[in-house]
C-alpha cells in the first residue's frame, strides 16, 4: 500500500534508455550530430505523439497488474491487445454495413467486449480448469496471432484491413487554447481515457476494500479465503479487468491507425510484451508503469521522429529493443521486482 | 535387511510399473485428447469463416446463414494429402520435422530441467544467421566437393551450436545468479536477437544489393545433399536429430549428468543438498537448450533457406508446441514434430487450393497449447465418463 | 471436568458452550472422525491432543464450518448448528487460528484484521484505515495483545504474527477460539506469553480449544484434555491430575517410552573437529561466531537453541553448504574445510537437513529418484557415469521396509508422504549408508510422535555401533534425552556446554535466552576434544 515509490529502480531504466541512446549516437556516423537533432525534435508534438503511442503499452500494462496482483499471471496481453485492435476494425468495418452506420463508439465497445471475452476464457481455463498460467497465457497470444491474420484474410482477403474511420481529435476546451502546452490537451479520446485510469487504477489498488482483497488474493488467497471472500471472484475480476484495459489499449491503437494490420507480428508487435516489461520496471504500481510505458513509447517517437526530421533511417530495430534490454537489466542488476507470492498458483479452496 | 525383502521388491517394482505406465498413458491420452479438441475447434472455426469468406463455388447453404465457403472435412483431408501425398510433399513433411524435432527438443531439454525456455526463437535466429555468415566465408576456401561440404556443413552446425548456446546461457546466468524468471527473460531476448540480427543484416552483413533484409545465397557446398527430388529435404539432417532425441532420451534417463541437471532445474537447494553445483547445472541446460536451437538455426539456413533472411518462420514457437504435446519427453518429441510437421506442410496445400489461410494451423497450434495446458478439463471430462483420477502435473512432468 | 461438575450442570441446565454430540466424519475411504462427543465448558481452554493423523483437525474443520460432519450435531451454547461453510460458523462466534498464519505479508496489521469485514467510508467502497486503526489498537489493548496496527506483517515476528491471527478472530467477534498446533512456530518465551494471553481470554468469558502434540504444553495450559487415536475419542480427563505416561498411552495406544533408554557412551576417537569456525548468513551478517564443536566416536553432541540463533548455518558450514567466512574443518583426521559437498558426502558425511522439503527431498520426484541423492555419483548408484536405477530400486525398498515408510510403494512421488514418512525415508536413506557421522537437524520436527520414538532409537543404535552424532533441536526434551554433551546456541555463540544429565530446563531456558544462570556449572565453550 504504498504510495509511487519508484526512485532507485526508475533512476536505473533512465540511466539504461541514456545509455542506449549514447551507444546509438556512438555506433551511428555523426553522432553528435544525432544528439543535437535529438534535442531539436523534443517539442509538445513530440509529447503528444509520444502518448500516443503510450496508449496501448500502458492499458497492457495496468491490465497485467490487475490480473497478475490477483494471482493469474497474464502473459497473454498481447494477445488481448490484438484482439482489441482486430476487434475494433473488423468491428467497425461490419458496422458500416448495418443500419447502425459506422458508429466508432460502438465499435470501441465491441473491441473491448471481445478482448473482455477472451480474457474470460483465459480466467476460466486457468481458475476452472487449474491450467499452467504461463503456458495458457502463451496459448492466448499463439492464438491471436493466428487468428487475427486468418481472420482479416476470411474477411478482406488479405492479412490488412482497408482504412476504416479513425477517433477524431477531442480538446479540452479552455485548457486546449492554452499557449505553448495546448495541443496536450487536443487529443484522441483513448488519451483522455488513459489520463483517468492511470489514477483509477492507482486508487482502485491502494485506497478500495476491492484493491486490498485483490493484494491479499494474490500475496495469501488462504487468508482472504478464511475471511470469507471469494477468491475465485476477486481473481476473475483482476483478469477480467486485464481483458477491459487490453481492448481499451487495442482498439485504442487501431482506431488510431483506423486500420489492422495484420503481417508479421501484427500493428500490436510487441507492445503487449513492452507493457509486460513496463509493470515488471514499475514494480506493479499502475503509476510506475505508466511512467516506463511513457519512457518506451517516448524513445518509439523519438525514433520516428528522427527518420521524419532529421532524416536518419538505421536504427530504428536498435530502438525498438531498448525496453527489452531495459527490463533485461532492470530484473537481472536491480534486482528482483516483488512478485505477487501466490502469483501463477492455482488456488483451490478448502471447500 | 532382511532376506525376504526380495519379493516387496518384486511387488514393489510391479507396482512402479504400473503406476508408470499409468501415468505414461494417462499423459498420452491428455495429448491425443487436446489434439482432437483443438482439431474439433479448428473445424468449427473453419466452418464458421467459411460462411463469412466469398467464394465461387460453396460447398453448403444454410438458410439463414448463407453459403458456406469451407467444408471442414475437406480441410483436413486436405491438410493430409498435402503433407503425405507425394513424395515431394513427404519429403517437404520430412523438412518440416527435421526442424520441429530440433526447436521441439531444445525446449523439452530445458523442460525436463524444470526450465521453460521460450526463447527457442531468438536461439535458432542467432544461430542461423552465424552460421549463414561463416559458411559464406568457409565456402571460399574448402573444395567444391564431398570432402569440403562435410567440413563447411559440420562447422556450419557446431557455429550456430555455439551462438544458439551462448544465446541460451545468457538466460541461464540471469536465472542462476539473479534469479531472473526465464520465461521473461527469454521472451525478451527474443526480440533482441530479432532486433540485433535483423540491424546487422540490415546495415553490416547483409547482401546490400537486395531491397529485401537477407544475406547472400550460399554455395552448393552449404547445402544438404538433398534426399528426395522437389524438396530441399535431406536425411542426414533427420537421423542426427533423431540421435539426438535418443541421446537425450538417455541423457535425462540413465546418466548421473542427467539426473544433476534435472534436480537443479526443478529444486535447486535439494540439488545443493545433492553435492550438485546446481547454478552451474541451470545455466548448462539453457545453453544446451540454446545450442540445439541454434542448431535448428544452423540447418534452416544449410538446408531450407540456403541463406538468412528477415522473418525466419516461428519454428522456435513451434518447438513449445511440439515439446508440450509430447509431454516433455524427447521420445515423444518425434511423433510431436512429425504431426506438427504435417500440419505446417498440409496447410500450405489447403491454402492453396481451398483458399482457407494457412494461418489456420497457428490457431491450431495455440489451441493444442492451450488443451493440454489444463488438464484438469480432461480429467472432469473423464470423471463425468466414470474413469480415474489420477493427478498428472501439467508442464516440466515426465513420461517415460 | 468431573462427573460432579456434569451432574451439576445438568441440573443447573447451562448447556456447554461447545458440545460435539457424536460426530463422524467420513471421507471416501476413510473414517477421520468416528461418533466423537466432546464438551467444552465456558470459560476454559481444553487442550485436544492425538498424533497427526488421528482426526484432530478433521474435528475441528467440522466445528469451524469447513467440512459437514456425516453424522452427529454440533450444539453452541446448547443450540444445535449447521454449518454451510466457516462463515455460519463465525456468525456464531467460532474464529480458528490455523497452523499456518492466514496473513497477508505486505498488508499491515491492521488490514489483516479487518480483511473481509473492512470498515469503510464514501458509500463502502474505500477502506476506512483510520478506523481500522483505532478499532484493532482497542482491541489489542482490551486483551492485553502487544501489536502495532501500522506495522507490515512482513516485518514483525512469528509471535507477534499469530497475536494478530488471535486479533482478527476477536475482531469478528469470536466467543469460541480453536488454535492449530499454535506453539509449533514459537519460542519458549513466545510460547509463555502465548499461554498468558489464553489465560486472559478465558478470564474474559472466551472458550479455547487448543490443538497440540506436545503433552507437557497441553498439561500446563489447559483445563481439559481430550485425546483423539484413529478418528476415536479416547478420553477426557482433568489436566490437573493427567500425567504425561497416561497422556502417552492414550494418543498411542500402547507405552511409550518417554524417557529414552540410553546406555553409557563409550567415546572413541575424535571425527569431527571444528575450530573457530565464523559463518555468515544469506544477508552477509555474522550468524556463527568463531564457534568450536568436536563429536567423537561413539558419542551424541548436541545443539540447543532457539531457531536463528546460527545453529542452521553452522550446520551448513558443517555439511559443505555454506561457505566458512574463517577457521577450520577436520573431517576424520583431514582438514575439509574447502572440500565441496560432494566429497564430504563420499567421506561419509551423513545430513538429515533441517527443512527436508527444501533441502533433503526433491519434491516432485517418486522416492525412487530421492533415493540416491546425494550419491548419485557412487557405487552402488552408479559407476558415476551411468545410473544403475536396479542397485538403487533395491536400496530404496530396503529403505522402505527398515524404516516402516509409508506408502511402501518407491513410486509415490515425495510430495505425497506425510511429514512424518518422508522424515522417516530421509533418516533411512542417510543412515543406511554406513556414515562415520551421522548429523540431524531438527530431526523430529513435525513429525509424529511413533516416528520420534523410532528416531530417537536410530540415533542411539548409531551412536552404540560407534558413529559420530550431531542432534541440533530446538526441542529441549529431545536434545537433553540424547546427547552426551550439550551445547547452547545463543547469537552466533556457543555460550555453554552442559551436562544433560544434570542440567534442569529452566537453567536450559535461560541459556537458551541468552543469560548463564549463577549457579549453573560451566564448561565454558570447551567443548573440542575435551575429556568427558
Amino acid at each position: 500500500m504504498n504510495a509511487p515509490s519508484l526512485t532507485r529502480r526508475q533512476g536505473l531504466v533512465i540511466g539504461v534508455i541514456l545509455f542506449g541512446l549514447l551507444t546509438l549516437g556512438l555506433i551511428i556516423d555523426g553522432g553528435r550530430q544525432l544528439i543535437s537533432d535529438v534535442t531539436g525534435v523534443l517539442s509538445v508534438s513530440y509529447l503528444t505523439s509520444a502518448i500516443r503511442l503510450t496508449v496501448p503499452i500502458a492499458f497492457a500494462a495496468m491490465g497485467g497488474i490487475f490480473a497478475e496482483k490477483t494471482g493469474v499471471i497474464n502473459i497473454g496481453l498481447e494477445g488481448l491487445l490484438i484482439i482489441g485492435a482486430f476487434g475494433a476494425v473488423a468491428s467497425l468495418y461490419a458496422l458500416s454495413a448495418t443500419p447502425i452506420g459506422a458508429n466508432i463508439w460502438l465499435a470501441f465497445v465491441l473491441a473491448i467486449l471481445a478482448s473482455t471475452f477472451v480474457a474470460l476464457l483465459f480466467a476460466i481455463v486457468c481458475i476452472e480448469f487449474k491450467a499452467d498460467q504461463i503456458i495458457a497465457g502463451l496459448a492466448v497470444w499463439l492464438i491471436a496471432l493466428g487468428f487475427a491474420p486468418f481472420a482479416s484474410i476470411i474477411i478482406w482477403s488479405r492479412t490488412s484491413s482497408p482504412s476504416v474511420g479513425t477517433f477524431s481529435t477531442v480538446s479540452i476546451p479552455g485548457l486546449a487554447a492554452l499557449p505553448s502546452i495546448g495541443p496536450l490537451f487536443e487529443a484522441t479520446p483513448p488519451v483522455f481515457l488513459l489520463a483517468l485510469a492511470v489514477p483509477f487504477s492507482w486508487y482502485l489498488l491502494n485506497r478500495t476494500t476491492f484493491g486490498m482483497w485483490i493484494e491479499a488474493s494474490g500475496e495469501d488467497p488462504k487468508s482472504l479465503d478464511t475471511a470469507g471472500v471469494d477468491v475465485r471472484k476477486v481473481r476473475y475480476a483482476g483478469v477480467l479487468l486485464s481483458g477491459v484495459y487490453c481492448g481499451i489499449g487495442g482498439a485504442g491503437l487501431a482506431l488510431n491507425t483506423g486500420q489492422f494490420v495484420g503481417s508479421g507480428d501484427t500493428m500490436i508487435d510487441g507492445r503487449g510484451w513492452i507493457g509486460l516489461t513496463a509493470y515488471l520496471i514499475g514494480n506493479y504500481n499502475p503509476v510506475g508503469a505508466f511512467l516506463a510505458s511513457f519512457l518506451f513509447a517516448g524513445l518509439d517517437a523519438l525514433q520516428l521522429q528522427l527518420q521524419q526530421i532529421a532524416g536518419y533511417d538505421v536504427s530504428s530495430t536498435l530502438v525498438e529493443i531498448i525496453p527489452y534490454v531495459a527490463v533485461l537489466v532492470v530484473l537481472t542488476f536491480v534486482g528482483r521486482t516483488r512478485m505477487p507470492s501466490a502469483a501463477g498458483e492455482h488456488y483451490e479452496s478448502d471447500e | 535387511m532382511t532376506d525376504d525383502s526380495g519379493s516387496i521388491r518384486e511387488r514393489g517394482s510391479a507396482a512402479l510399473d504400473r503406476l508408470v505406465d499409468a501415468t505414461a498413458a494417462e499423459r498420452i491420452t491428455i495429448s491425443l485428447a487436446s489434439l482432437v479438441f483443438a482439431i474439433i475447434v479448428g473445424a468449427v472455426l473453419v466452418f464458421v469463416s467459411g460462411f463469412v469468406a466469398d467464394c465461387a463455388d460453396p460447398f453448403i447453404y444454410l438458410p439463414g446463414l448463407g453459403y458456406g465457403c469451407y467444408n471442414p472435412l475437406e480441410v483436413y483431408w486436405t491438410m493430409l494429402t498435402g503433407s503425405f501425398g507425394s513424395m515431394t510433399v513427404i519429403g517437404q513433411t520430412l523438412l518440416q520435422t527435421t526442424l520441429l524435432l530440433f526447436t521441439g527438443l531444445s525446449v523439452a531439454v530445458a523442460f525436463r530441467a524444470g526450465l521453460f525456455n521460450i526463447g527457442t526463437q531468438g536461439q535458432m535466429v542467432l544461430g542461423a544467421l552465424a552460421t549463414a555468415l561463416v559458411v559464406l566465408e568457409l565456402a571460399a576456401y574448402v573444395p567444391d566437393n564431398a570432402i569440403g561440404m562435410v567440413i563447411v556443413l559440420s562447422t556450419g552446425v557446431i557455429v550456430g551450436a555455439i551462438v544458439g548456446g551462448f544465446w541460451g546461457m545468457i538466460p541461464g546466468l540471469m536465472k542462476a545468479y539473479a534469479n531472473a524468471h526465464e520465461v521473461i527473460t527469454t521472451i525478451m531476448l527474443n526480440f533482441v536477437a530479432i532486433g540485433i540480427a535483423f540491424w546487422l543484416v540490415q546495415v553490416h552483413v547483409g547482401d546490400l544489393t537486395t531491397d529485401s533484409v537477407q544475406t547472400e545465397t550460399v554455395p552448393a557446398v552449404a547445402r544438404f545433399p538433398a534426399t528426395i527430388s522437389g524438396s530441399r529435404f535431406s536425411v542426414i539432417a533427420l537421423i542426427g536429430a533423431l540421435l539426438v532425441a535418443a541421446g537425450i532420451y538417455l541423457l535425462y534417463t540413465r546418466t548421473v549428468i542427467g539426473y544433476d541437471l534435472r534436480t537443479s532445474g526443478i529444486q535447486e537447494t535439494a540439488a545443493e543438498y545433492g553435492g550438485v553445483n546446481a547454478k552451474r547445472n541451470i545455466v548448462t541446460s539453457m545453453t544446451l537448450s540454446g545450442v540445439l536451437g541454434g542448431i535448428a538455426g544452423a540447418i534452416y539456413v544449410m538446408m531450407v533457406q540456403y541463406r538468412w533472411q528477415a522473418g525466419i518462420p516461428p519454428l522456435g514457437f513451434d518447438g513449445i508446441a511440439v515439446s508440450i504435446l509430447a509431454g516433455n519427453n524427447p521420445v515423444g518429441v518425434i511423433p510431436a514434430a512429425l504431426l506438427f510437421g504435417s500440419l505446417k506442410t498440409g496447410s500450405v496445400a489447403v491454402d492453396l487450393s481451398l483458399g482457407v489461410p494457412g494461418e489456420l494451423v497457428e490457431v491450431l497450434r495455440g489451441l493444442i497449447i492451450l488443451f493440454i495446458a489444463m488438464p484438469e478439463f480432461f480429467r472432469m471430462i473423464g470423471k463425468r465418463f466414470g474413469y480415474g483420477n489420477g493427478s498428472v502435473a501439467t508442464d516440466g512432468g515426465e513420461a517415460q | 471436568m468431573s462427573p460432579d461438575e456434569r451432574d451439576r450442570r445438568a441440573a443447573t441446565g447451562t448447556p456447554s458452550s461447545v458440545h460435539l454430540d457424536g460426530i463422524t466424519k467420513r471421507f471416501p475411504g476413510v473414517i477421520a472422525n468416528d461418533d466423537v462427543d466432546l464438551e467444552v465448558e465456558r470459560g476454559t481452554i481444553h487442550a485436544l491432543i492425538g498424533e497427526n493423523g488421528a482426526g484432530k483437525t478433521t474435528l475441528m474443520n467440522v466445528l469451524y464450518g469447513l467440512y459437514e460432519p456425516t453424522a452427529g450435531t454440533v450444539r453452541i451454547d446448547g443450540e444445535p448448528q449447521t454449518f454451510e461453510d466457516p462463515g455460519d460458523a463465525m456468525d456464531v462466534g467460532i474464529g480458528m487460528i490455523h497452523q499456518h498464519f492466514m496473513l497477508v505479508d505486505t498488508m499491515t496489521v491492521a488490514e489483516n484484521v479487518v480483511l473481509g469485514n473492512e470498515p469503510t467510508k464514501w458509500g463502502g467502497i474505500v477502506t476506512d484505515r483510520a478506523r481500522a486503526n483505532r478499532e484493532t489498537q482497542a482491541l489489542a489493548d482490551r486483551y492485553g495483545l502487544e501489536v502495532e496496527p501500522t506495522e507490515l506483517i512482513e516485518e514483525i515476528s512469528v509471535g507477534e504474527q499469530q497475536r494478530v491471527e488471535i486479533l482478527k478472530t476477536l475482531y469478528r467477534g469470536a466467543d469460541i477460539l480453536i488454535l492449530d498446533e499454535p506453539t509449533a512456530v514459537l519460542t519458549p518465551q513466545e510460547v509463555e506469553s502465548l499461554f498468558d494471553i489464553l489465560r486472559e481470554l478465558i478470564a474474559e468469558g472466551k472458550t479455547i480449544i487448543f490443538i497440540t502434540h506436545k503433552l507437557g504444553e497441553a498439561l500446563e495450559v489447559a483445563d481439559e484434555i481430550s485425546v483423539l487415536r484413529t478418528g476415536e475419542l479416547v478420553g477426557t480427563v482433568d489436566a490437573e491430575t493427567a500425567t504425561r505416561e497416561e497422556l502417552a498411552r492414550m494418543m498411542v495406544g500402547r507405552d511409550v517410552l518417554l524417557e529414552v533408554d540410553k546406555p553409557a557412551a563409550s567415546r572413541g576417537d575424535l571425527v569431527l573437529d571444528v575450530e573457530d569456525a565464523t559463518v555468515e548468513d544469506d544477508r552477509g551478517v555474522v550468524a556463527a561466531d568463531s564457534v568450536s564443536l568436536g563429536v567423537h566416536e561413539g558419542e551424541v553432541v548436541g545443539i540447543a537453541g532457539v531457531d536463528g540463533n546460527g545453529q542452521s548455518e553452522l550446520i551448513e558450514a558443517i555439511t559443505g553448504l555454506r561457505k566458512l567466512t574463517s577457521g577450520t574443518i577436520t573431517f576424520d583426521g583431514r582438514d575439509i574445510t574447502t572440500d565441496s559437498r560432494r566429497s564430504r558426502v563420499s567421506a561419509g558425511m551423513a545430513y538429515v537437513a533441517e527443512d527436508r522439503q527444501k533441502r533433503s527431498l526433491v519434491m516432485e520426484y517418486e522416492l525412487r529418484r530421492n533415493g540416491l541423492l546425494g550419491r548419485q555419483h557412487l557405487r552402488p548408484f552408479s559407476d558415476g557415469r551411468l545410473i544403475d536405477w536396479g542397485a538403487t530400486a533395491d536400496y530404496v525398498d530396503d529403505v522402505i521396509e527398515a524404516y516402516d515408510v509409508r506408502p511402501t510403494d518407491p513410486s509415490a512421488k515425495a510430495h505425497s508422504l506425510s511429514g512424518g514418512n518422508q522424515q522417516k525415508f530421509i533418516v533411512g536413506r542417510e543412515f543406511e549408508r554406513d556414515p562415520s557421522l551421522v548429523i540431524a537437524s531438527q530431526p523430529t520436527r513435525g513429525v509424529d510422535i511413533g516416528s520420534i520414538e523410532f528416531i530417537h532409537n536410530r540415533l542411539l543404535e548409531l551412536r552404540a555401533d560407534g558413529k559420530a552424532v550431531l542432534v541440533v533441536s530446538s526441542k529441549l526434551d529431545e536434545v537433553t534425552q540424547l546427547s552426551d554433551r550439550l551445547a547452547v546456541m545463543y547469537d552466533g555463540d556457543l555460550i555453554a556446554v552442559v551436562d544433560p544429565e544434570t542440567v534442569t530446563e529452566n537453567e536450559l531456558g535461560l541459556l537458551m535466552a541468552g543469560e548463564r544462570p549463577e549457579d549453573l556449572d560451566l564448561d565454558g565453550a570447551r567443548i573440542r576434544g575435551t575429556p568427558a
